[in-house]
């Protein structure tokens, strides 16, 4: 629910019973006002009657106006003075009071029409809803139009913060408003910012510098063990520990490697780019990846027609090779891979065993199976370089194949 | 033939210097800019080994320098950070060939084999070793003057044994040499064995004597017995 929303509804209720209320209590004193008004009346005409009485020791004629009658009624009980409202031909307000004239006991009776107090009365209450009605609308207006245009400097900072992404570096732009809590909110969401794109470069710069300075280290420890190769004292055992030195070492630099790419993709340090034949460059790395292909008597098809896609020429043949290297090193002996590429997209499915792992984590750094010679970054880059170009990469697995769907 | 090493870190430079004496190379070392520029000044090298992050100023304006004072040393880069800049701008700059660290020492040796034929200071372009001649121009073989058809890969290794002759070559350089960085299959060494079988079997068929030997499976040695 919108907080106008909200806020209006709130507001609504509370105007509203304040109003009620409000209308109930006016319409009661109101009606007094006027009925004690008319009882003015009533004791003005009771007070001329008894004045008649005692001047002339005679009843007045009865009379009948319009809205007023006088009648007597000669009564031997004891009459109580009394103020009476009836409806009966109409809306009446009657004084009943003792009279003696003659030696003689009358009940009179002076009544005088209710209805000018009633129409007036009703009239109050249609002025007092009409001015209710517009009090909403005006209400209604004012949340509508002002409270959104107040609101303005809001939306435009959450949007900014919607829009906020790490590597795209941009910070968040400048709020036009003189409202103070949203200033304060947009300085603080500037400062938050700020920060943030701040710790992520220190993060980046130091995976960045880790991995350089990583590589003289390891260019050591090759040449170290390319020298004791040499040396000719060295028995089988010994040499078979220095294999397994070489293979880690192996490792690590491809890891390190790896790292580096991942973060000069990040950085944006691949700026120049072309058009690429995505069609070409897989018959080129399937000639490449041919003894691989060969030694696990893979079976290959490839259904391509020309496709053509803008980007940097190193990232396509990274993105090629690590597809094809996934689905050649994860393969069976004899399965197969199908291969269809076409203008927007480019499909490539491997058969082999179930995942050990959730599929929706595939594209994860250092994600893989136990039993996987990888060092798990193949797939986490084919995931990077898609996303710096906002391709569209899909894993799915069925009917035992595994394909993998690059829309571009 | 002089080699002029110049890397910061003293124990690489020390490691390469000592595999390339092995190859009969004459090795100088500078760990620093201005040490590297006196060497420069005072002599000629036929290769130098140039490390781009120096203290006191950085390798590519030694190589600036040097190539605006005419010299044409053959020049091999070594940088820590493998990035594409700067190969290109080192390679704009004149530099003959481009290492990223970490390398394998073969690997280093080979190209600075290939240097110093290029920029043909022993007068030829070819290698020959007993009855092996290698034509790097044409890329043929020739075994008591009968040619060998060799496929790339054979190719390759063959010139890539040449580079380091009578030294022990490690498969995971071999492997690196013949398929590059990004193919990080461990079966890569199951080929390697397949391709010095074939490259084996057709050298001595035409009466080349057998100089591939294998060392603890850990790698292999190009030399005489």
């Amino acid at each position: 629910m919108k907080l106008f929303t909200k806020y209006g509804r709130i507001n609504f209720l509370a105007i509203l019973s304040v109003l009620f209320a409000g209308s109930v209590c006016y319409y009661y004193i109101i009606r007094y006002v006027l009925i004690h008004q008319l009882d003015e009346t009533l004791k003005v005409e009771e007070q001329e009657i008894l004045d008649f009485v005692h001047k002339k020791n005679q009843l007045p004629e009865p009379s009948q106006y319009r809205d007023q009658t006088v009648f007597f009624t000669r009564t031997d009980e004891p009459v109580k003075r009394r103020f009476l409202s009836v409806r009966h031909h109409g809306h009446f307000r009657q004084i009943f009071f003792p009279v003696l004239a003659d030696k003689m006991q009358y009940m009179a009776m002076v009544s005088k029409s209710q209805e000018e107090s009633d129409d007036l009365i009703g009239l109050i209450v249609i002025i007092t809803l009409g001015l209710m009605g517009l009090l909403f609308l005006v209400l209604y207006l004012v949340n509508r139009l002002v409270l959104r245009k107040l609101w303005r400097p809001f939306y435009q900072t959450l949007s900014s913060i919607k829009q906020f992404h790490l590597s795209s570096q941009r910070t968040i732009p400048d709020l036009n408003t003189d409202i103070n809590e949203f200033q304060e909110l947009g300085i603080a969401v500037q400062e938050m910012a700020r920060k943030v794109l701040q710790d992520y470069d220190s993060v980046k710069n130091f995976a960045d510098n880790a991995s350089h300075e990583m590589q003289t280290p390891l260019a050591i420890i090759n040449s170290r063990l390319d020298l004791m190769i040499q040396d000719q004292k060295l028995d089988e055992r010994q040499m078979k520990q220095l294999q397994g030195i070489y293979d880690a070492t192996g490792r690590l630099t491809k890891l390190n490697q790896s790292l580096l790419l991942l973060t000069k993709i990040d950085n944006n340090q691949f700026v120049n780019v072309k058009d690429i034949s995505l069609d070409l460059l897989i018959k080129e790395k399937i000639f490449e990846l041919d003894e691989l292909i060969h030694a696990k008597h893979l079976q290959l098809s490839v259904n391509a027609s020309p496709a053509s896609v803008q980007m940097n020429e190193y990232l396509a043949d990274i993105l090629i090779n690590n597809l094809m290297s996934n689905a050649i090193r994860h393969n069976l002996e004899n399965g197969k891979i199908d291969i269809i590429i076409c203008p927007g997209m480019l499909k490539i499915s491997n058969t082999s065993d179930p995942l050990g792992f959730d599929g929706a984590g595939i594209f994860d750094r250092f994600q893989k199976n136990a039993q996987s010679q990888g060092i798990g970054l193949g797939l986490a880059i084919v995931k990077q370089i898609s996303d710096n170009y906002h391709f569209i990469i899909d894993y799915s697995y069925f009917n035992d194949l595994h394909t993998f769907t690059l829309r571009f | 033939m002089k080699i002029l090493i110049i890397e910061d870190e003293k124990s690489l430079s020390d490691n390469i210097a000592a595999y390339l004496r092995q190859e009969d190379y004459t090795c100088d070392t500078a760990d620093n800019y201005w040490a590297a520029m006196e060497k420069i000044e005072c002599y000629n090298y036929e290769c130098i080994l140039l490390d781009i992050g120096l203290p006191g100023g950085s390798g590519l304006s030694i190589l600036k320098e040097l190539r605006s004072n005419h010299k044409m040393d053959g020049v091999l880069m070594i940088s820590a950070k493998n990035s594409l800049e700067d190969k290109i701008s080192g390679l704009k700059l004149g530099a003959d060939d481009y290492l990223a660290k970490p390398f394998h020492l073969s690997e280093l040796s080979a190209r600075v084999g290939a240097i110093i034929r290029r920029k043909n200071f022993d007068g030829s372009n070819n290698i020959s070793f007993n009855e092996i001649m290698i034509d790097t121009l044409a890329r043929t073989v020739l075994v008591n003057n009968k040619e060998v058809e060799l496929t790339r890969k054979e190719y390759q290794l063959l010139l890539y044994f040449a580079g380091n002759k009578g030294r022990v070559i490690s498969r995971n350089a071999i492997a690196e040499h013949l398929w590059g960085d990004d193919m990080d299959l461990a079966d890569n060494f199951d080929f390697i064995y397949t391709h010095i079988k074939n490259l084996r079997k057709k050298m001595t068929h035409l009466g080349c004597g057998d100089y591939i030997q294998s060392v603890y499976g850990v790698g292999y040695k190009f030399s005489e017995r």
